[in-house]
């Protein structure tokens, strides 16, 4: 996969997620960052920095991009979430608007 | 608020699936603090409708949310209340029918600094003593107490609570006095005294308040109302009216006005005072009007009910003149006939409700009506339409006056209890925008309830009292769209047929004397109880089966999950269990 197809996401501890452009794009936030005219960093070096979201959490996150991605094809599966998760995930959520 | 996350969906699921699941976040208490408010009101919703909640898990919240809605929970009593006091920064809070909660369960939220709309609502154990408790919350502007059990004496000390814009005092024995003490309330713009003692004479302290823009008097001795310059929506049901309005200058420019089964007593003065050209709606139902002559200079009029009034052809052309803005119209259970109809073809470009259910109307009508272009919804019931349009002379040759609808856009129809015959409903499959249609009449079979097969925007049908046999039931196709199929009354229906139904078609939610009516949250109400054998043998069933993903499955029947066999396996599972134990029992003592 090329570098313009990629983009890194990276937790509050510095944990790097290099994941699917079109899958980070399952966040309207995130898209928003990386479409947005202007020379934003997050643009240019397709790169986004979470300081409040941890790396369980954000690793979480890629999983259910590339779950959603899958669903919408028509693939069907469950997206297991455990119950200790669900308070922080659904904050990253809501802020990513995923 | 619908919650537009997917992601945020599938946590609060994942957050409200069992007992066990919520232990494992409840004590994440600093998360929970930072949780946004609507976020945390949703998962609060969520764990109520599951029956997950008690007031212990109530206390999680008090940091983070601001609206909490318990309208309708029997099991909310003082130790809930307690909890709430607590809720920091709350600023809604419904209790309403929530029976169990008394004066004195009321005593921890006095004082709360951000509750600005209350709701009490038929909280029958509210009485006088519990008034104290709201007096202390200054921040109060929505204040809900209608059939509580107060009386004048407690809504008199009301007066003190000065932020108050809407007040709801509906059914409780309001007197004049109580009304005269509360003048103070002067940022008041919504007002319910329906039910109460206000008279005449008490109504003129309402002058004093310069914001009241809405009022509802139903059901009181009130004939005269004073001049209101704010008043905008009135409410008289029920009343005797001398006249709407005392004689001023000015008129008020009321937009709404309902004197649904109001007696008048001076017809011709009754809206004298009003500024007719204002009023949009006009709810007169059941009233004593006998003469329309008024209804001319209403030319802003939207809505309008005449049902069960005087009303005859005669009168017809007044509403014809003012058709051009009408939306609603209901006439239905007076004596028009379908030369009234005649009357309204044509004047009404943008009707898109009309209700003709017991009139004298004939197929001729229905002619008429295919004139009106912006019908949506019309109701035809109890009338002698029979679907065929009769023709002089000629009686094998009979055109169907139903076709004469093809061309609209209908989404409701009713033609329940009248004249139709197989034949004559024909042209309803052409109707592809229905969404909703209801036939009650025993002279049809089979065969229409075939062709409703095609119309692919139907949602509910209502089908009762048809000659329906098992065979029609089960050949019949039900459009992809199809959520609730009424045939009560098709008593040649049996159980087994019904069933294989529903069997066929999960979706459909069906309604017939021999479908037991389930309470709506049977599923989560035995996620409280201890599981008994039947419900951990037939987990194990369900694994088997390919799970999907169930955003809204806040309600499965265990009826439902599983087909017939499954069912009538476990049956005779649970039974041999009992047996099998007792054999195992030996071999784990010998291991």
């Amino acid at each position: 996969m090329r570098k313009e197809d990629t983009v890194k996401l990276i937790s509050a501890e510095g944990f790097e997620f290099v994941v699917d452009k079109r899958a980070a794009m399952v966040s309207q936030t995130i898209r928003n960052m990386l479409t947005s005219p202007g020379s934003f960093a997050e643009t240019q070096l397709g790169e986004v920095t979470f300081p409040e979201i941890s790396t369980t959490i954000l690793e979480k996150i890629c999983q259910y991009f590339h779950w959603s991605l899958q669903y919408a094809s028509g693939k069907e599966s469950e997206f297991h979430i455990e119950p200790e998760l669900t308070l922080e995930l659904m904050m990253a959520a809501n802020y990513l608007h995923t | 608020m619908e919650l537009d996350s997917v992601l945020v969906r599938l946590c609060i699921e994942s957050a409200c699936s069992s007992r066990d699941s919520v232990e494992r976040w409840r004590m994440q208490r600093r998360t929970l603090q930072r949780l946004p408010p609507q976020l945390a009101s949703a998962l609060l919703r969520r764990l109520l409708q599951r029956r997950l909640l008690s007031p212990s898990l109530l206390e999680a919240f008090k940091y983070c949310v601001d609206e909490v809605d318990l309208r309708g929970e029997t099991s909310v009593d003082a130790e809930w209340m307690a909890y709430l006091g607590g809720f920091r920064y709350l600023h809604y809070l419904n209790v309403a029918d929530c029976h169990r909660v008394t004066s004195s369960a009321l005593w921890p939220i006095a004082g709360m600094t951000h509750l600005k709309e209350l709701d009490l609502t038929r909280c029958v154990k509210f009485t006088d003593a519990g008034i104290k408790h709201l007096l202390s919350i200054s921040t109060l502007e929505k204040l809900f107490l209608s059939e509580t059990h107060l009386t004048a004496a407690g809504v008199a000390l009301l007066a003190s609570l000065s932020n108050l814009s809407v007040l709801d005092l509906g059914g409780l024995p309001v007197t004049d006095q109580a009304l005269r003490s509360l003048q103070v309330l002067t940022k008041l713009q919504c007002l319910d005294l329906w039910g109460s003692k206000v008279s005449d004479n008490g109504v003129a302290a309402l002058q004093m308040f310069p914001k009241l823009s809405y009022l509802n008097l139903a059901w009181t001795s009130v004939s005269l109302l004073p001049y209101f310059a704010s008043l905008e929506s009135l409410n008289m049901s029920n009343c005797i009216i001398n006249s709407v309005f005392k004689y001023h200058g000015d008129k008020p420019h009321l937009s709404e006005l309902r004197i649904a089964g109001a007696t008048l007593e001076n017809e011709a003065e009754a809206f004298e005072h009003i500024e007719k050209s204002f009023l949009t709606c006009l709810d007169a139902a059941r009233s004593s009007l006998s003469r329309f002559g008024f209804l001319s200079c209403m030319v802003g009029l939207k809505y309008l009910d005449l049902s069960s009034t005087g009303l005859g052809d005669e009168s017809v052309e007044h509403i014809a003149r003012i058709g051009m803005n009408l939306r609603n119209l209901n006439l239905s259970n007076t004596r028009v006939s379908s030369a009234g109809v005649e009357a309204l073809a044509g004047c009404v470009p943008n009707l898109e409700n009309l209700s003709l259910s017991y009139t004298q109307i004939d197929d001729f009508a229905v002619l008429y009506i295919s004139t009106m272009p912006a019908l949506k919804a019309i109701d035809l019931s109890h009338t002698s339409i029979k679907g065929f349009i009769p023709k002089v002379g000629d009686e094998s040759d009979q055109a169907l006056s139903l076709t004469a609808l093809e061309s609209h856009h209908l989404e409701k129809l009713n033609l329940e209890n009248t004249l139709v015959e197989d034949d004559s409903l024909f042209p309803l499959s052409k109707l592809q925008q229905l969404r909703q249609l209801s036939l009650r009449n025993c002279s049809l079979t089979d065969i229409s309830l075939h062709r409703l097969s095609p119309l692919t925007e139907l949602k509910s049908l209502c089908f009762c009292d048809v000659v329906l046999t098992n065979h029609g039931l089960d050949s019949f196709k039900p459009p992809a769209t199809l959520e609730m199929l009424d045939i009560r009354g098709c008593w040649l229906l049996t159980e087994d047929a019904i069933s294989s139904f529903h069997e066929k078609y999960p979706q459909v939610v069906v309604r017939h004397e021999l479908v037991p009516v389930l309470p709506q949250e049977s599923e989560s109400s035995s996620s409280c109880t201890p599981p008994s054998r039947i419900t951990s043998k037939s987990k194990q069933v369900t694994s088997q089966t390919p799970e999907k993903l169930q955003l809204s499955a806040n309600f499965l029947d265990q009826r439902l999950k599983y087909n017939r066999e499954e069912l009538l396996a476990l049956r005779y599972s649970s039974l041999s269990l009992a047996p099998n134990n007792g054999d195992n029992v030996p071999k784990i003592q010998l291991d």
